[in-house]
């Protein structure tokens, strides 16, 4: 089965859901991304963490070293309120175009306007 | 929520570069180690499973280079994000600090803004009389040649003698310090219109090569040629705002005529407007005509442009020995010198506009020294904050910083109030500007003034509000935390906030006497005899009528209708004819010989003169004091009054009447026998000299020739609140005139001589009193810290026994005692500022006690009144409070 590319944005996304329950280190949130799409993005590790570092930079996350279960020193990420509220917005909006999409795409010869929801 | 600044919570100070690069290397190896891990486990080999780690993470330098990339963009933003969200934090807490102490903010705020508005406005408002008055290429190389007698000028007023054409010529060929040289005259003509009521009009006549020294050219049309001033032709040039203003900027009117003086002129081109008319003030032209070439009687004024790094003296040497090489335009009889002034040396008030300049400087100064011991005092007080928050973990560099963002914000605000201040200032100025400075209606705000004023206040908020931080600096967190509010009350400090007091009083003493001065000459004036008396006088200048007259028989009758029927007016009490009116000088050039003695001194110098009828004594109200008045007023009359002052210099007590004297040495002077000597006067004001040589000649109806004559004026004596200007309307529609003459009541005339003097008085003193209240401020702050600083001194000599009186007394002599050291300093530097304002002083010297006096007792006086709080306070101290407050 083919792997699916990332829209664009769309990891940022994914790496803010990723990290709503606890804090990670970047192959926690890349494994735990892979587990969540059963494999099935297709994604260099590399281009996660320049989503990570583009969304601390935008005040989404914050950083701090820590120390892993294997006592190995370890940047962990966590997500800020600000990253919190983009996430419930961009969520919505994704889920929303999403809808739409798969509606116009769905829809017969004769489909009234399509009305999605999220 | 957790703003993005709050990541150095955990990370504490900014990372540096290799920091974050070796950050970045770490989290790379750290991921691949983990992906190797995980894949070992799914079962590869260990080497298998690395190449697949990095395989999956990407192309490796290359990813690195982007995440290193990507990390330094962080870091970057983040660090501008930390930057605002501190000085948002700053500013906040500086905020609250200064609304805490809005007294002390308020004096602060105010005494910069004062600092930066009086400078502002004083620098916009001598800035362009000053500084550009001509829009000349190369003004700096702009001068105005002139000629003087050889002695000097000895009237007391700025007085030339304008160089006669052959003389012009003589230097256009000859010089070769100029660029180009270049002779006009300004003069008021009188231009029909459609009205049929002539309106006076300002020309300028100049040469053709007159457009390529002002840089320009013709709006429309051209200019006149040298073929058309040799051939006399009559053209002329209108003036861009003339033409607009007047003939609504219609472009048909080249090759139209107008009638100047009775002389109609082709009109050939449009100047524009953005030419200034050559000379200092002067109005601009309404018309430019072709200098008249050919008349070598009438001089030329002249204004040159020296060759590059040519300097003044060079090029008057050369000017003079052109003029002494060729004795055909009179160099063997008179004695004069070229005198090159450049045009700021032509700006009227020059002496007293400096003075303003200077006097405005000082006041910055004294704002300046202000805001420093504000800060400082305020610095002082705040050592314990410092301590405290020192000892909390608060980083010296971010303490300067805060501190630096509270001087900055002052500043601010500062500025703000100072450029309104400013504002103000300068309309004010403008508003109440006399008439010579007219040119300052189209003064504005000066940028580059503002500019400078506010840098100066910031500059010495930041130093000041420094050395304060520096001081605390010094002392251990540990110590001042120990040491109580009772505060190390270093010796060193108080004497450096003392000698900013002392400062402080002496400039504001120095400006003190100036203003003083200054006020004394403008009473004086305003007092003073001026020999004839104005209240109820009025002159009627005739030059409107100039389009009336077409001969001097014509100019004769007018003059007889005119003045028969004023005098016949209700009110009237006497008209009487004069060359000119008061307010203005006439002289001749030349010797005053007296027959029968050997002529001494220099042959050339400036004699007053005037023509006048019998009755213009009887007018004016010039008492006769020995003799009679004309008797033979007929063209061929030899007779001549002279004034007391001249004949008690020359003749002592023995009479001067009978007595013949001359202006030489003409080889036709005529000698003229005195037959009167009447009181001296100052027509021009209370600022001229009244026992300068002063000649009456008898006025004589213009006859014979028909050539339009130079027209006199006529003095009207009047009773009070005669309508004086509607008495001259009516008399003139009734003796068949088209022009109505200008009317002026003599004491406006006398008046508006001494305003200028008095405007800058009033500004001198504006800016002494500003000085005197900033130090006040400044001594009021100084001794209330004192009070505040020794509470605990106090509390305990009070419980001790001591009396009120003595601490009270203490307080007091300590603080006028600064005052009056500070102002004796500042007498001895008035000493030297007064030199400044010898020229404006009128009946005063430089060292005039009453002046100096002034100076010390308002001093001490507001140096009293700014005490008496602290005193008070110090007077209130509970003992028991005072001792338990630790």
């Amino acid at each position: 089965m083919p792997r699916l590319p990332l829209l664009k944005g769309t990891l940022d996304l994914l790496v803010l859901r990723a990290l709503t329950w606890a804090p990670m280190h970047g192959f926690e949130i890349v494994t735990w991304l892979e587990r969540a799409a059963n494999g099935q993005l297709e994604l260099e590790d590399s281009a996660l963490y320049q989503a990570v570092y583009r969304l601390e930079e935008r005040g989404f996350l914050a950083a701090d070293w820590g120390v892993t279960e294997n006592n190995r020193r370890a940047r962990y990420y966590k997500i800020t309120a600000a990253g919190r509220a983009h996430l419930r917005a961009e969520t919505k909006n994704w889920m929303q175009y999403a809808g739409t999409v798969t509606a116009v795409l769905s829809a017969g010869k004769d489909a009234r306007p399509a009305t999605a929801g999220a | 929520m957790i703003r993005s600044g709050i990541r150095r919570v955990f990370a504490l100070a900014l990372r540096r570069r290799d920091q974050w690069e070796r950050d970045v290397e770490d989290e790379i190896k750290l991921h691949l180690a983990l992906r190797a891990e995980q894949l070992a486990a799914e079962g590869r080999s260990p080497d298998d499973a690395y190449a697949e780690a990095v395989r999956r993470f990407g192309p490796l330098t290359e990813s690195r280079a982007r995440l290193v990339e990507a990390a330094r963009q962080r870091e970057r933003n983040m660090a501008r994000t930390e930057f605002f969200a501190d000085l948002r934090q700053d500013l906040r807490f500086a905020l609250r600090t200064l609304g805490r102490q809005r007294g002390w903010t308020t004096v602060t705020i105010l005494t910069l803004a004062l600092g930066i508005g009086a400078t502002t406005a004083v620098f916009s408002v001598v800035s362009p009389l000053m500084l550009h008055p001509l829009s000349y290429p190369h003004s700096d190389r702009i001068v105005f040649v002139n000629q003087q007698p050889a002695g000097g000028n000895n009237t007391g007023i700025r007085v030339t003698i304008t160089p006669s054409m052959p003389v012009v010529r003589a230097w256009q060929q000859s010089a070769h310090s100029f660029e180009q040289i270049e002779a006009y005259a300004m003069s008021p003509m009188s231009m029909e219109t459609t009205s049929g009521e002539p309106s006076v009009i300002q020309t300028v006549s100049v040469f053709p090569t007159f457009t390529s020294f002002a840089g320009t050219q013709p709006l429309r049309g051209r200019m006149f040629t040298d073929a058309e001033i040799h051939a006399r032709e009559k053209v002329a040039l209108l003036g861009e705002g003339f033409w607009r203003e007047r003939l609504g900027g219609d472009p048909s009117v080249i090759g139209k005529r107008i009638t100047l003086d009775d002389t109609a002129f082709t009109v050939i081109g449009i100047m524009p407007a953005s030419v200034d008319a050559p000379g200092i003030h002067a109005q601009p032209s309404d018309v430019w005509l072709p200098l008249d070439i050919h008349n070598d009687r009438r001089g030329g004024q002249v204004v040159a442009r020296l060759r590059p790094h040519v300097d003044i003296g060079t090029a008057r040497a050369e000017l003079d020995s052109i003029y002494k090489r060729d004795p055909s335009h009179g160099a063997a009889m008179f004695q004069f010198r070229t005198v090159i002034t450049t045009p700021g040396e032509q700006v009227s008030f020059r002496e007293s506009l400096i003075v303003l300049v200077v006097a405005v400087a000082l006041v910055l100064l004294v704002a300046c020294a202000n805001v420093a011991h504000l800060l400082i005092a305020r610095a002082t007080t705040r050592r314990r904050e410092m301590a405290i928050r020192a000892a909390l973990g608060a980083a010296r560099g971010r303490q300067m910083r805060q501190l630096i963002t509270e001087s900055l914000l002052l500043a601010f605000g500062g500025a703000i109030a100072g450029v309104l201040l400013g504002w103000i200032g300068l309309h004010l100025l403008v508003a109440m500007r006399p008439r010579e400075l007219d040119a300052l209606h189209a003064a504005h705000l000066d940028g580059t003034t503002l500019a400078i004023a506010i840098g100066v206040m910031i500059v010495s908020g930041i130093v000041f509000g420094l050395i304060g931080t520096v001081q605390s600096a010094r002392a251990s967190t540990h110590d001042t935390l120990k040491a109580g509010s009772v505060a190390l009350n270093g010796t060193s400090r108080a004497r450096g906030r003392a000698v900013l007091i002392v400062s402080e009083m002496a400039l504001s003493a120095a400006l003190l006497v100036m203003a003083t001065l200054l006020i004394r000459s403008v009473v004086n004036m305003q007092r003073a005899d001026l020999g004839f008396q104005p209240q109820g006088l009025y002159s009627v200048t005739l030059h409107p009528l100039k389009g009336d007259i077409t001969s001097k028989p014509r100019a004769a009758a007018i003059l007889r209708d005119l003045t028969t029927r004023l005098a016949s007016m209700p009110g009237v009490r006497g008209v009487a004819v004069a060359s000119y009116p008061p307010g203005t000088r006439a002289f001749l050039i030349g010797r005053l010989e007296v027959e029968g003695e050997t002529p001494s001194g220099s042959t050339t110098a400036f004699i007053d003169d005037g023509e006048v009828a019998p009755n213009y004594f009887r007018v004016m109200r010039i008492p006769l004091v020995a003799g009679t008045l004309f008797t033979d007023t007929t063209s061929k009359s030899r007779e001549v009054l002279i004034n007391a002052g001249f004949a008690r210099s020359h003749w002592g007590r023995t009479s001067a009447i009978g007595h013949r004297v001359r202006v030489g040495p003409y080889v036709d002077a005529q000698w003229y026998t005195i037959v009167g000597v009447v009181s001296d006067v100052k027509t021009s004001g209370p600022g001229t000299e009244s026992n300068a040589p002063m000649l009456y000649f008898p006025w004589t109806e213009p006859a014979d020739s028909t050539a339009p004559p130079e027209l006199p004026a006529l003095l009207v004596r009047a009773d009070p609140g005669t309508p004086m200007q509607a008495l001259v309307t009516t008399a003139s529609r009734e003796a068949g005139v088209r022009g109505t003459p200008q009317v002026d009541d003599v004491v406006h005339t006398i008046r508006g001589a001494i305003a200028g003097g008095r405007y800058i008085m009033l500004l001198l003193t504006i800016f002494a009193l500003m000085a005197v209240v900033l130090a006040s401020v400044g001594l009021y702050g100084v001794m209330a810290y004192t009070v505040s600083q020794r509470t605990r001194e106090i509390g305990v000599r009070i419980a001790l026994g001591a009396p009120r009186s003595t601490i009270a007394r203490g307080i007091l002599v300590r603080g006028v005692l600064l005052a009056i050291v500070g102002a004796v300093i500042g007498l001895a530097g008035a000493h030297w500022a007064t030199r400044l304002v010898q020229s404006s002083l009128y009946g005063v010297t430089r060292s005039d006690p009453w002046s100096l006096a002034a100076g010390v007792v308002v001093l001490a006086a507001a140096a009293l009144l700014a005490c008496i709080v602290p005193t008070r306070r110090a007077l209130a101290v509970d003992p028991m409070t005072a001792i338990r407050a630790d």
